[in-house]
C-alpha cells in the first residue's frame, strides 16, 4: 500500500500480464475439460460433500483471522478449534516459515481490529458447526498455505510482486476482502444442491454472515481508503482481485458487463468503484454511486459452482473433475468435492 | 445425522398437513430453529410452543405457494424502495414499478430528500436505492413470468418512523429524513429484517430450481446493505469527535433492534433477541453458531405492522392497509 507500491503498479501490471497469461495457460488448456468437471460433480454429490466442501473454505477463513488476531491458527488458540477427520490432515503456512506470532497484525485503528476479532469468532464458530453437524465424517483440516498464496495472486492480480495480508490494517482488509465475496458465491452456489432442508437454512443463515463480512470488509476498505494519502489505491486492489477471480471462474465465457449498478467488466464480480452513477427513476444514470455490493444487474448476489470456487482458491482455472491442489490449498482440498 | 434431520423434517411436514397456511410459519420455525438454537442440526430439540390446530384461524385456506412468498418479499421491497428513493430523490416508485392500483405513500410534510453533508453517505444511499429498486422490478417479472399475479404497492406509510421511534423509546420525535443520520437509523430499521425475512422464507421454496437461486441472492444482497450500513452506523459513533448526531444514530439502532427483537419473541420462539450493534458486533447472527437469524413471515409481519400482539393482525405500522397478497394476516 505504500507510495512506492503506487509508483510501481503499471509497470507491475506490465510484467503481470505475463504472469496471468501462464496462469491462463491451464486455463486453456483445461478447456476441454469443462464440461467433465461439471457432469463429474453433478453425478454424486450429496449433502455432507457440500458441507465438508464448505468445511475446507472455513478452515481457510478461521485461521487466516485468528493468525491476524491473535498470531495463532485455530488449532493452537487457547480453547482450540478441531481439526481433525478424515482425509489428510496438513499445517498451515505462513511466513518466517510457520512463524504464527509474527502473523499477528500491528492493527492501528480500533475498530478495524474489532472487526477481525470478531470475524475471527464467527468464522471459527462456522468450522466448530460444521464440524457439530457433520460429526465423524467431518474432513480434517487440509495443508492450507497463507504465505505462497497471497504473493502469487499478488502478482497474478497485478497488485505487487509480494503481499503480506498481515503486515497492516489495509493488507489485512484487502486479505479478507480475497474471501468473503468468495464465500458468498460458495454457498450461495451450493444452497441450492442441498436435499436437507436443515442444511439448506443453515447454508443460507451462513451465506447471509458471509455476506454481513464482505460488506464489512468493502465498507471499511471504502473508508480507509479515502482516508489514504493515495484514495483510489485500496479500491483499486479489490477491482484487481475481482478481476482475477472473475477470469478464474469463468476461463471459457466472455465478460460480461454489470450495467444496471456497476459497469465492471467482469463475468461474476465487481471491486469497489466510487465512479459509478445510477438512474434511480430517472432516465439516464445521473446519481452517484458505488458498488459496495457485489451483485449482478438485478441486484442479486452472484452465485460459483464448486468447481468454479476451486478454480478461484487452488488456481486451477477451469478446475479440474478432482485432485486440484495450488494456492491456498497447496495439497487438496479433503472430501469429495477437491 | 440424516436420520434425525429427516424425522425431524417429517415431523414438521405433518404439522404442516393439518395447518394449512397459518401452520406453514409453524412448519418453518421447525425448521429453521435448527439454525438459530442448536449447536448442529443432530441435536435440534422440538421448539417447545408449536401451536396447536385450535389457535388456526383459517384451516380451510389453501397452502402458500411460491408466488406467495414471492409477492410477500415483494411487499417488503416496495417498502424499502420508497424509503431509500424518497430520501435520495424526493419522490417514490414510478407508477410503472409501483403497478395499476398502487396504494398510496404517505411522507412527512417537511420533506423526504436528504441533502447529504457525506458524499460516501450519498453514493451509498444511491447504490442501495437503485438494489432495491433491482429487487421490484425483478421480483415483479419473476411473479409475471410465472403466470402469477403481480401485486402492486400497498399503502406505505412512511410518518410511521415517529410512532416505531417512540414504541423503541428514541426521544423527540424520529424522522429518518431530516438528515444522514437519522437516514442511516432509518435504513438500519429495514435492512436486518430484510435479512432474516428471506432466511424465514428460503426453505419455504419448493421450486428450487426457479426461485431459491434468485431469494438466496437477495438475501445476500440484504446482507450485505445490513452489514454496509451497521459498519457506518458503528463506526461513525466510534470514531473520535463524533457528534452528537452520530452518536445517537447507534443509540437510536440498538433501540430500534431491541424493539424488533422483543416484538418477534412475543410471537414466535425462534429469536429470543438481536445483538446488539458496536464495532465489536457488526454481524447480526447467533452467538452459537454464527449463523444468521430467521424470522418467519409471521414474526416478520408484526415488526412492519408496528407490534400489535396477537393473531389476526392484518395491517398498521408501515402499511396502512396491509400488505398485498395472501400474506397478510399474522397467525400467532
Amino acid at each position: 500500500m505504500a507510495t512506492l507500491e503506487t509508483q510501481q503498479l503499471d509497470d507491475i501490471i506490465v510484467k503481470s500480464r505475463r504472469r496471468m497469461l501462464s496462469l491462463s495457460t491451464s486455463a486453456l488448456a483445461g478447456l476441454v475439460l469443462a464440461g467433465v468437471t461439471k457432469k463429474a460433480e453433478a453425478a454424486t454429490l450429496m449433502d455432507s460433500d457440500y458441507l465438508n466442501f464448505a468445511l475446507n473454505l472455513e478452515y481457510l477463513e478461521a485461521n487466516f483471522y485468528n493468525l491476524a488476531v491473535y498470531g495463532e491458527t485455530i488449532s493452537s488458540l487457547s480453547t482450540p478449534i478441531g481439526i481433525t477427520g478424515t482425509g489428510t490432515q496438513g499445517v498451515v503456512v505462513t511466513k518466517g516459515g510457520n512463524n504464527y506470532a509474527s502473523c499477528k497484525v500491528p492493527f492501528a485503528y480500533a475498530n478495524i481490529k474489532a472487526y477481525a476479532t470478531e470475524t475471527a469468532l464467527e468464522e471459527g464458530r462456522h468450522v466448530s458447526f460444521l464440524r457439530g453437524a457433520l460429526s465423524t465424517s467431518a474432513v480434517a483440516q487440509p495443508q492450507i498455505d497463507l504465505f505462497n498464496s497471497f504473493n502469487a495472486l499478488a502478482v497474478d492480480a497485478g497488485i505487487s510482486p509480494t503481499f503480506d495480508p498481515f503486515a497492516s490494517d489495509a493488507n489485512f482488509l484487502i486479505g479478507a476482502y480475497v474471501f468473503e465475496d468468495v464465500g458468498v458465491t460458495a454457498y450461495h452456489g451450493a444452497a441450492g444442491a442441498l436435499t436437507v432442508a436443515a442444511n439448506l437454512g443453515a447454508a443460507a443463515g451462513i451465506l447471509a454472515v458471509e455476506a454481513y463480512h464482505a460488506g464489512l470488509v468493502r465498507t471499511s476498505i471504502n473508508t480507509l481508503d479515502r482516508a489514504s494519502t493515495t484514495p483510489g489505491t485500496l479500491t483499486g486492489y479489490t477491482q484487481k482481485i475481482s478481476a482475477l477471480r472473475s477470469s478464474l471462474a469463468n476461463p471459457s465465457s466472455s465478460p460480461t458487463t454489470q450495467t444496471t449498478n456497476g459497469g465492471i467488466k467482469n463475468a461474476d464480480d465487481q471491486g469497489i468503484d466510487n465512479t459509478q452513477m445510477v438512474a434511480l427513476e430517472g432516465t439516464s444514470a445521473t446519481y452517484p454511486s458505488t458498488t459496495i455490493l457485489d451483485a449482478d444487474n438485478n441486484s442479486i448476489c452472484f452465485s460459483r459452482t464448486p468447481a468454479q470456487i476451486l478454480a478461484i482458491v487452488t488456481g486451477n482455472s477451469p478446475a479440474k473433475a478432482s485432485g486440484n491442489t495450488g494456492v491456498f490449498f497447496p495439497a487438496g482440498l479433503n472430501g469429495n468435492v477437491n | 445425522m440424516e436420520k434425525k434431520l429427516n424425522d425431524l423434517i417429517d415431523k414438521a411436514l405433518s404439522r404442516r398437513k393439518f395447518m394449512a397456511g397459518a401452520g406453514t410459519a409453524a412448519a418453518a420455525t421447525l425448521i429453521i430453529g435448527c439454525n438459530n438454537s442448536s449447536p448442529a442440526p443432530t441435536t435440534t430439540p422440538a421448539p417447545t410452543t408449536t401451536p396447536t390446530p385450535t389457535t388456526t384461524p383459517t384451516p380451510t385456506a389453501a397452502p402458500l405457494t411460491d408466488a406467495d412468498y414471492l409477492t410477500f418479499a415483494l411487499n417488503l421491497e416496495y417498502l424499502e424502495a420508497e424509503f431509500y428513493l424518497y430520501a435520495t430523490t424526493g419522490s417514490g416508485l414510478s407508477s410503472a414499478d409501483a403497478g395499476s392500483g398502487a396504494g398510496t405513500t404517505i411522507v412527512p410534510s417537511t420533506g423526504t430528500k436528504i441533502t447529504f453533508a457525506d458524499s460516501y453517505l450519498q453514493q451509498y444511499a444511491d447504490e442501495i436505492a437503485q438494489d432495491e429498486l433491482n429487487h421490484v422490478r425483478f421480483l415483479r417479472s419473476a411473479l409475471s413470468a410465472a403466470g402469477a399475479t403481480v401485486q402492486p404497492r400497498p399503502a406505505i406509510d412512511l410518518t410511521f418512523f415517529a410512532g416505531l421511534g417512540t414504541a423503541a423509546g428514541i426521544s423527540g420525535t424520529f424522522n429518518p429524513f431530516t438528515d444522514e443520520n437519522a437516514f442511516l437509523t432509518g435504513a438500519f430499521v429495514f435492512e436486518d429484517v430484510g435479512v432474516t425475512a428471506y432466511l424465514g422464507a428460503a426453505p419455504l421454496i419448493t421450486n428450487k430450481a426457479s426461485y431459491l437461486g434468485p431469494a438466496a441472492g437477495i438475501l445476500g444482497t440484504e446482507a450485505y446493505h445490513a452489514a454496509e450500513i451497521r459498519t457506518l452506523i458503528a463506526g461513525n459513533a466510534a470514531a473520535s469527535g463524533a457528534t452528537a448526531a452520530q452518536t445517537a444514530a447507534l443509540a437510536n439502532a440498538n433501540l430500534i433492534a431491541a424493539l424488533r427483537g422483543k416484538i418477534s419473541a412475543a410471537t414466535d420462539t425462534m429469536i429470543s433477541g438481536e445483538t446488539m450493534l458496536s464495532t465489536s458486533q457488526i454481524v447480526n447472527c447467533d452467538s452459537t453458531n454464527a449463523i444468521a437469524f430467521a424470522r418467519v413471515p409471521n414474526q416478520v409481519l408484526h415488526i412492519v405492522y408496528g407490534g400489535t400482539a396477537g393473531a389476526g393482525v392484518a395491517k398498521g405500522g408501515f402499511f396502512p392497509a396491509g400488505l398485498n397478497g395472501n400474506i397478510k394476516t399474522t397467525t400467532t
